[in-house]
């Protein structure tokens, strides 16, 4: 081969490899895609009801929003927060905060459905009642660069609400899932245990909840 | 009657000769690893026409003219040369092991010009970084090399513990960083990820500091921090070597590589790994610092490199890479980065006076978000840069050097922070000439100019450079003019990002180029072993880019800042001793000049130093490196605004200063097996609060390491 045709050969086998990589990049198969937003479903989104079992997905990115979940009508209904809760609700999350319908909640150690302990070895005084909360619940943050906060006065579940640790001492905050479930005694006097799986979608933003729940728990 | 007595002269001569008795010496010379030196010279002091050089096996013998007691000398260019006397009663063999000087006058450079040229000839200020420096340092990846080694450079955290870095006033996106003279793609925060580079297998690292863009176009404001990769030259060689420190720091790296002359390869793995490190250390004080605990996080690192030369004056290089790097921010959510590399280039040299290189690089940096319970990765941003460069250079009128080139970039880059996670692709075009002229052997002229055309923001951008050298005797005299410029950045011109739910920042397409008046002037001393340098430079900055809040659109806008100022000194001293000691002494000095009412205000320290004592002695089994190095940062007191939202009020803020040192111990303690021991932060600092720019350090830490080269252990020569 003369030098001349060597030179043409190297050429070609560059040029081929220069149209190799595609424009935009390679390897984009290694990741897994999000959900096109409008194939996002909220509420329910899975039940099973032989073991009485379910998935809830809520999008609480809105500081302005309770969502209320019934879990005898297995639906979800969001109101903004100064308005009327609706009529049948069991407990209800706004961002990482929650609360019950004159429920109680305790927390146990168990992480999964099948390990829960018996529900009469929990004491009575592990159930947590709703308190009202004075400046509490953060309904506006908009104006946060300027030094304001709006917040707004709201009963508040505190034995709930430590399904998710938000350390705001350092910037950016800390998360820390509890990874515990919860046991809330419904007021008609039924059980349902609650773990938090996700307080992010699948594109890591922050504020959108996926709860697991068991109801009715047996006695 | 004159030619008998010539003759009867050298007839006497010969006599002479022949009548003293003649004794031969014999030996080899070869490096501190014990690879032959091939042509190094052996004088004989006594008899100064004596002398030889040493073969492929670095071997020599000399026929000394009688039995008397002699002094060898043994030297090799860029090492330091050693003496031996000669005794007659010895007979055994005169081996010489020299050690590389690191004061590395011969060291060829190529970033200040973009032609090799020797360290001592180059006429814009070279900073180099030797190997035997990084062993020193012993330091994973170059933020703790630059730190350790040069002053007025400082790594802090910027937002969310992301690296950021400040260099004599100049941030990350001001610095050009190129790993054998090409860009990275991906940044964060207006940084490179600077981990990408990590200091397995590099040959050295050249740093010219002030503006570059005649050569380098975008980004080369501040200076230009250049990455050379050790190319192999042995038929075979394989390097392991292993560190362990404190917060279960890990570290493992491998590099294989062969030559056959046509053919060389290069590949290079690194792993590292440390866990998070938790600066409360049990306290309970909240009050600990800005951050209370440092994410763990681990890399891998593959490169690949290979080179084939079908005739002598043709080379072809393929570069092949892959980068993954995770960062373990919260339980529930893992930082991923991966950076996939592809290049080929070709070197042709026409002739002596002629040479082209024609190179394509391909660079995707990406980011991604692991979720753990999902297992889920979703990836939200990814840059990808095709380029394409050509470079010719014409030697004329022996020593006259015309440089001209010209480059071609497409970028695409995908990002969380535009509307709906969209895209942008730019295309960026420019061309450079220079000229390197000598009119004589003491004055070095450089002159180059630069054209620049960004797509998106239809910016045509011209950058000269003009630089003088002068040699008096032992002292060298530089100066230059140069500009330097910044292109705004797709994300800069793009951005669309509602930042943590709380406000809106926007980018502006509308935003000038940030452009720098560099002006340096330097004088350098070079005696014996001993080396001085001081710098002066001033900047004029114009049209810095930054984040504004802007008050009607309730969010931040990115805005050219006003004119700003940025003078400071650079000095350096070292001195290395055929004993084996060397020392080095590198203080900066930076003022900063920026307005109040500006977005971002001065918070560069305004002295830094370091210093460095070492102990290198080679014995045939053994070997010794000692090295305390040490760091020292003045404290800073800047104004900070009282408000995120106005430039008006202000208060004051004092980041205190301190002083780092480092003690390491590496022995060669068979051929081809080091051992390295290090104890960091020696005199036991540890920051009364954590500030971004407090060095993440809980005390002093040991590490220790061991590097094996099978080839050398293997090879009993």
């Amino acid at each position: 081969m003369t030098l001349h045709k060597k030179i043409h050969t190297y050429i070609w086998g560059a040029i081929a490899l220069l149209l190799l990589p595609a424009c935009n990049g390679i390897l984009g198969g290694i990741y897994d895609e999000p959900l096109p937003k409008e194939k996002k479903e909220f509420g329910f989104i899975q039940i099973n009801d032989k073991a009485k079992t379910g998935r809830i997905y809520i999008d609480a990115t809105d500081y302005k929003q309770w969502h209320y979940i019934d879990l005898h009508q297995k639906q979800v209904v969001s109101a903004a927060v100064e308005d009327k809760a609706p009529a049948d609700w069991d407990f209800a999350i706004h961002r990482y905060d929650a609360k019950t319908n004159n429920g109680t909640v305790a927390e146990c150690d168990a992480t999964d459905f099948n390990s829960l302990p018996a529900i009469k070895s929990l004491p009575e005084n592990a159930f947590i009642p709703d308190e009202w909360s004075k400046n509490r619940i953060i309904i506006d943050l908009s104006k946060m660069m300027e030094g304001i906060v709006v917040r707004k006065d709201d009963y508040y579940n505190p034995c709930l609400s430590k399904w998710l640790h938000v350390d705001t001492s350092t910037m950016p905050p800390i998360y820390t899932p509890s990874g515990k479930i919860y046991i809330l005694r419904i007021k008609d006097g039924s059980y349902a245990a609650i773990r938090l799986k996700n307080y992010m979608n699948d594109a890591a933003v922050k504020g959108f909840m996926t709860i697991d729940y068991l109801y009715p728990v047996q006695l | 009657m004159i030619r008998k007595i010539t003759y009867a002269v050298l007839l006497t001569m010969i006599f002479t000769v022949c009548a003293t008795a003649q004794y031969k010496i014999f030996g080899t010379i070869s490096d501190k690893n014990g690879n032959p030196l091939l042509g190094a010279i052996i004088t004989v002091k006594e008899l100064p026409t004596l002398g030889t050089t040493t073969n492929e096996q670095g071997y020599y013998t000399v026929n000394l003219p009688e039995y008397k007691t002699y002094t060898l000398i043994a030297s090799y260019i860029g090492f330091l040369e050693k003496k031996q006397m000669v005794s007659k009663h010895h007979n055994g063999p005169y081996n010489f092991m020299l050690t590389e000087n690191d004061l590395m006058l011969d060291q060829v450079v190529v970033t200040g010009t973009r032609t090799p040229k020797l360290l001592k000839e180059v006429p814009i200020v070279t900073r180099v970084i030797s190997e035997s420096d990084i062993k020193r340092v012993d330091a994973t990846h170059i933020g703790d090399l630059l730190q350790t080694e040069l002053p007025g450079i400082e790594f802090s955290y910027a937002m969310n513990q992301q690296t950021a870095l400040n260099m004599t006033g100049f941030g990350g996106n001001s610095v050009l960083f190129l790993t054998d003279g090409e860009r990275l793609a991906g940044e964060t925060l207006d940084n490179i990820d600077y981990s990408r580079l990590n200091m397995n297998n590099v040959q050295r690292i050249e740093i010219v500091k002030g503006a570059s863009s005649s050569l380098y176009g975008s980004n080369a404001v501040g200076g230009v921090i250049n990455v050379i990769s050790k190319e192999s030259e042995e038929p075979w060689a394989i390097n392991i070597n292993a560190r362990y420190s404190a917060h279960n720091e890990q570290r493992y790296g491998g590099t294989f590589s062969f030559n056959t002359g046509r053919f060389s390869s290069t590949t290079n793995v690194q792993r590292t790994s440390i866990d998070a490190i938790d600066l409360s250390q049990g306290a309970k004080d909240d009050k600990i610092g800005d951050y209370k605990k440092i994410y763990g996080n681990s890399t891998f690192n593959i490169k690949e490199r290979l080179i084939f030369k079908p005739t002598e004056n043709l080379k072809f290089t393929g570069r092949l890479g892959y980068f993954f790097r995770e960062r373990n921010a919260s339980e529930s959510q893992t930082d991923h980065f991966r950076s996939f590399t592809g290049g080929l280039k070709g070197n042709y040299n026409i002739n002596k006076r002629n040479d082209i290189e024609v190179s394509y690089l391909f660079d995707q940096y990406d980011k991604s978000d692991y979720l753990v319970g999902d297992k889920l990765d979703v990836r939200d941003y990814s840059n990808v840069q095709h380029t394409l460069r050509t470079l010719y250079n014409h030697t004329f009128l022996d020593k006259q050097i015309l440089t001209i080139g010209g480059d071609y970039m497409r970028d695409y880059l995908m990002s969380y922070q535009f509307k709906d996670g969209g895209s942008y692709v730019q295309y960026t075009a420019d061309a450079f000439a220079q000229l390197d002229w000598n009119p004589n052997k003491k004055i070095n002229i450089i002159a180059g100019l630069r054209f620049d055309y960004f797509s998106e923001s239809k910016l045509k951008h011209l950058s000269p450079k003009i630089g003088l050298m002068y040699k008096l005797g032992k002292c060298s005299l530089r100066g230059s003019y140069a500009k330097g410029f910044r292109a705004p950045t797709l994300k800069e011109m793009y951005m669309n990002f509602f930042m943590a739910n709380i406000f809106m920042i926007y980018g502006n397409p509308n935003l000038k180029p940030e452009s720098s008046h560099n002006f340096s002037l330097s004088g350098e001393y070079i005696k014996d072993n001993h080396n001085i340098t001081i710098t002066g430079f001033y900047n004029i900055v114009e049209n810095r880019i930054t984040t504004v809040w802007n008050k009607a659109l309730a969010g931040q806008v990115y805005t050219n800042m006003s004119k700003l100022q940025v003078a400071g000194i650079d000095a350096n001293a070292s001195g290395r001793y055929p004993c084996g000691i060397s020392w080095r002494l590198s203080y900066a000095y930076t003022y900063e000049n920026i307005k109040k009412g500006q977005a971002i205000l001065s918070s560069t320290r305004p002295h830094t130093a370091t210093v460095r004592l070492a102990y290198d002695r080679e014995w045939k089994n053994y070997g010794l490196s000692l090295s305390l190095s040490g760091r020292f940062l003045s404290k800073v007191t800047t104004d900070i605004y009282t408000k995120s939202t106005s430039y008006e009020e202000t208060e004051k803020q004092t980041y205190p200063g301190y002083t780092m040192w480092k003690l390491n111990l590496t022995q060669r303690i068979k051929r081809g097996l080091n051992l390295t021991l290090s104890v960091d932060n020696l005199f036991n600092y540890r920051p009364d609060y954590y500030y971004k720019n407090s060095p993440s350090t809980t005390g002093t830490t040991c590490s220790i390491g061991v590097s094996v080269d099978i080839d050398k252990m293997l090879n009993k020569k």
